[in-house]
């Protein structure tokens, strides 16, 4: 714990309470009221995690802002208008602002839909609706792009490059000013501090150790264009799926050049392609890895699969040897302070204040070690396996009062062939039972094998798909910037728009607000995926 | 796994009985001290017990708060059990078995302490938490309310507080249990806000100390003056209910004190200064919750 200061924690509201009145923080150099006012803001990919939430919070807070673009892909049959008002505002952390607002019909005031998909010209908003916004948008807000670590490479491409390319021509055709959101994570294979003025243009993680090799974002472009036509082309002479190949197509590459996958890699593209483009106003956020919401619209609030939930869920499953680096921070920071960290950037890309990059991650000031969330992962199995009384009372015990242990991957690798053996061997006693007693008999054992095995083989591909984050690589990301953007605040805005990731309790959020809001929302969504898939 | 279960078992029964006693001691010697006043008492209790208190008679303002006192007002919270809690849930089972050794080891010197002074009590009780790692604390602090606090709360407690919100007072808890602990208890009466005790962490191992200034005795009423200047509260018409007379400062401190399950020395101050008496206990005999903390241990 950090020396308190004149902070409290209050545990009823849950919160750090200043026992002494604060000083004025803000500077006022930038005054996002004022940059808000009257202005007009196009956001594309509202509809994701972070979309709603920066919808919300600019709904609720700013009711200065005159108008709000939002651009909905159509899915099917349903419009995107259609969709915005049935899915989006229905969803829990809009239902209750729309309500506290006055409903709908203030809503449609301030905000229009457009239809558009990042993966057309223009991101597919039709021209009517770009004549009529040519002028009048401000600024664009990008949070689209496919947030899968390793989907086949064209899936990636066409969204996180493709989509961008497209992206600059539209910002360029309204002549507005562009605030991309990207990932932290596009530092790829790095180690130790890293810093927020590297130069986007050219860069690659492995420069230091391939020096003389020139990363050109035209090169990606061709290598990809012809790896899939090959990979198409070659359908018929290959026997593996065309998509696995994509997949590992696209990894290999992204390793190559030393980023952990495919997401990252083509993330970074994107963040070239914009910064190459001249006469364009940006910025670029970068936020780690996105996590419930510490506030605002209520704690606890997650729709993400790929944050830490299904590490989250694996803990609660019983899962007790944790490949992860001693005295390295995971880079988490909650969904609210990613939305209200991307509104002080667009305040102060509006203003002409801004830098080029602004990573949002809460390592830098306020740490949270992996073996502190190991710790927390085995208090959730405790939680949850002391008082059960069905099942396996042998192993539910196993799951209670065993603790989580930190491995190394070799241990991890040999503690998974044992499994592997061991089940092999029930497998092989189970078929010769099923000879001897009969099939009716033997079966359902088969199946409970069958599934068990289905289960680790999952939290085995899942782990893995995290290694990067939790022992390959140590990252704390440098916040400088959005510290710096947030202190040029004025006084009024601060209360509105909230970064101090400095103040987060972790034990309390990871226990008392995350773990419950993922065992909330997260895990009938993974349970109902679970059960199609199978 | 059997055996363990019932070796702690039998660690948890023997470190109750000691509880039970150090309790019969100290009732025996009030008991000694004014014995002779015990059986007028128990008549005159029932009369309060019909009266209403005197703050249920105020109109509605918005200005005023009920503070209450946590520990034998609204629950049973026996410190020796949360402790022994905390530390059967230790990370590690040897550290587990270490903690707990030492909060067995402490029973002796904490009911030496507390015939002493309640402050010193508080002060030396805390030591207990030392070597403890904040997640865990934090961590299990739900888990500890539903096995052995919530078992333990009073049977009119919660209408009690749920009646002082509907007449317009702020609930608030003055209390020297640590913050961790207290978070679900609030939630659950559904308490505005806390004034509490905060442990001191050294990289999120307690140090056994507190941060001060420590809330006990004439600190709680410092604080709620404090309290109240801050939040605009007027003491006059706000109320206060604690069980124990080391409260009676944070009772005088407030325009409404009730006596709530009071010890005997509180019944008698209560009695003098006319003060209703309120009891929330179904049974006035210890013998039952003991019991039953015995049996969610």
């Amino acid at each position: 714990m950090k020396s308190l200061g004149n902070w409290r924690w209050n545990p009823v509201k849950g919160r750090y309470e200043d026992t002494l009145p604060s000083a004025p923080r803000g500077t006022g150099e930038i005054s996002a009221i004022e940059a808000f006012a009257n202005k007009t803001i196009l956001l594309l990919g509202g509809t994701g995690f972070v979309g709603k939430v920066l919808l919300a919070m600019v709904l609720d807070r700013f009711p200065e802002l005159k108008h709000l673009v939002i651009q909905v892909r159509r899915k099917k049959n349903v419009s995107g208008e259609e969709r915005f008002y049935s899915e989006v505002l229905q969803s829990p952390p809009l239902r209750a602002i729309v309500e506290r607002m006055g409903g709908e019909g203030v809503v449609r005031e301030k905000v229009r839909v457009v239809e558009g998909d990042l993966d057309q010209r223009l991101c597919g908003i039709s021209s009517e609706d770009t004549e009529q916004l040519k002028g009048k948008v401000d600024i664009v807000v990008n949070l689209a792009g496919v947030v899968d670590f390793d989907p086949p490479v064209n899936e990636s491409f066409e969204t996180n490059v493709y989509g961008v390319k497209h992206l600059i021509e539209l910002v360029e055709l309204l002549a507005a000013k562009l605030v991309h959101v990207s990932t932290s994570y596009v530092a790829g294979k790095k180690d130790g501090r890293i810093p927020e003025d590297t130069p986007i243009v050219g860069y690659f993680p492995m420069r230091d150790a391939l020096r003389g090799k020139q990363f050109s974002v035209d090169d990606e472009i061709h290598w990809y264009e012809r790896f899939v036509e090959e990979t198409r082309a070659t359908r018929a002479s290959n026997p593996r799926p065309v998509r696995e190949r994509l997949r590992e197509g696209g990894m290999k590459r992204a390793d190559d050049w030393g980023w952990t996958n495919t997401y990252t890699y083509t993330k970074s593209i994107g963040e070239q392609l914009i910064a190459r483009t001249p006469g364009l106003t940006y910025a670029i956020v970068r936020p780690a890895i996105v996590e419930s919401s510490l506030r605002f619209p209520f704690p606890g609030w997650n729709e993400g699969f790929t944050t830490s939930a299904p590490l989250v869920l694996m803990g609660g499953e019983g899962v007790k040897h944790w490949p992860v680096r001693k005295n390295s921070p995971l880079e988490v920071i909650p969904v609210d302070l990613v939305a209200a960290g991307i509104l002080i950037v667009t305040a102060a890309v509006l203003c002409e204040k801004s830098r080029t990059v602004y990573h949002l991650a809460s390592a830098d000031t306020n740490p949270i070690m992996l073996q502190r969330l190991v710790a927390f992962l085995g208090m959730n199995a405790r939680y949850k396996y002391k008082h059960k009384k069905s099942g396996n009372l042998l192993s539910n015990w196993r799951k209670a009062y065993v603790e989580t242990r930190l491995v190394t991957v070799e241990e991890l690798q040999a503690k998974r062939a044992g499994w592997h053996s061991r089940m092999d061997v029930i497998h092989a006693v189970l078929t010769l039972a099923k000879t001897i007693f009969g099939d009716d008999r033997v079966a359902p054992y088969l199946k409970k094998l069958r599934d068990k095995r289905r289960q680790i083989r999952q939290q085995e591909v899942t782990l893995d798909k995290f290694l990067p984050f939790m022992i390959h690589n140590s990252f704390i990301f440098e916040t400088g910037n959005i510290r710096e953007a947030a202190g040029m605040l004025t006084n009024e805005d601060l209360k509105r728009l909230q970064w101090d990731p400095e103040t987060i309790d972790w034990a309390d959020y990871w226990v008392n607000i995350h773990t419950k809001g993922i065992e909330k929302w997260i895990r009938p969504m993974f349970t109902a995926s679970r059960k199609t898939a199978s | 796994m059997k055996m363990i279960s019932f070796t702690t078992k039998l660690i948890n029964f023997v470190l109750t009985l000691i509880n039970f006693t150090t309790k019969l001691v100290k009732f025996a010697i009030t008991l000694t001290s004014n014995g002779h006043q015990s059986g007028q008492l128990s008549e005159e209790n029932a009369d309060h017990q019909a009266d209403q208190p005197a703050c249920y008679n105020n109109p509605r303002f918005m200005n005023k708060a009920a503070f209450y006192d946590l520990d034998g007002t609204l629950l049973s919270c026996n410190l020796v059990t949360t402790h022994a809690y905390y530390a059967r849930n230790e990370r590690n089972m040897l550290i587990g078995a270490y903690q707990f050794a030492k909060v067995l080891f402490s029973v002796p010197g904490l009911f030496l302490t507390d015939l002493y002074s309640r402050s010193h009590f508080n002060i030396v009780s805390y030591g207990a938490y030392r070597g403890m790692h904040r997640d865990r604390l934090v961590g299990l602090a739900d888990d500890l309310f539903e096995v052995t606090l919530k078992p333990s709360i009073f049977a009119g407690a919660e209408e009690l507080v749920k009646e002082t919100r509907d007449r317009g007072y702020r609930n608030v808890l003055v209390t020297g249990t640590p913050d961790f602990t207290l978070r679900p208890i609030a939630l659950h009466f559904g308490i505005e806000d806390v004034i509490c005790n905060y442990l001191e962490f050294k990289d999120h191992i307690a140090t056994g100390h507190m941060h001060k200034p420590v809330l006990a005795a004439n600190q709680k009423a410092v604080a709620i003056r404090e309290y109240a200047a801050r939040e605009a509260i007027d003491l006059g018409q706000s109320c206060a209910f604690s069980d124990s007379s080391a409260d009676v400062p944070m009772l005088t401190a407030v325009g409404n004190p009730v006596a709530t399950n009071p010890t005997r020395r509180l019944r008698r101050i209560a009695l003098r200064n006319n003060w209703p008496i309120l009891e929330l206990r179904e049974t006035p005999s210890k013998l039952p919750s003991f019991l039953r903390a015995a049996k969610v241990l």
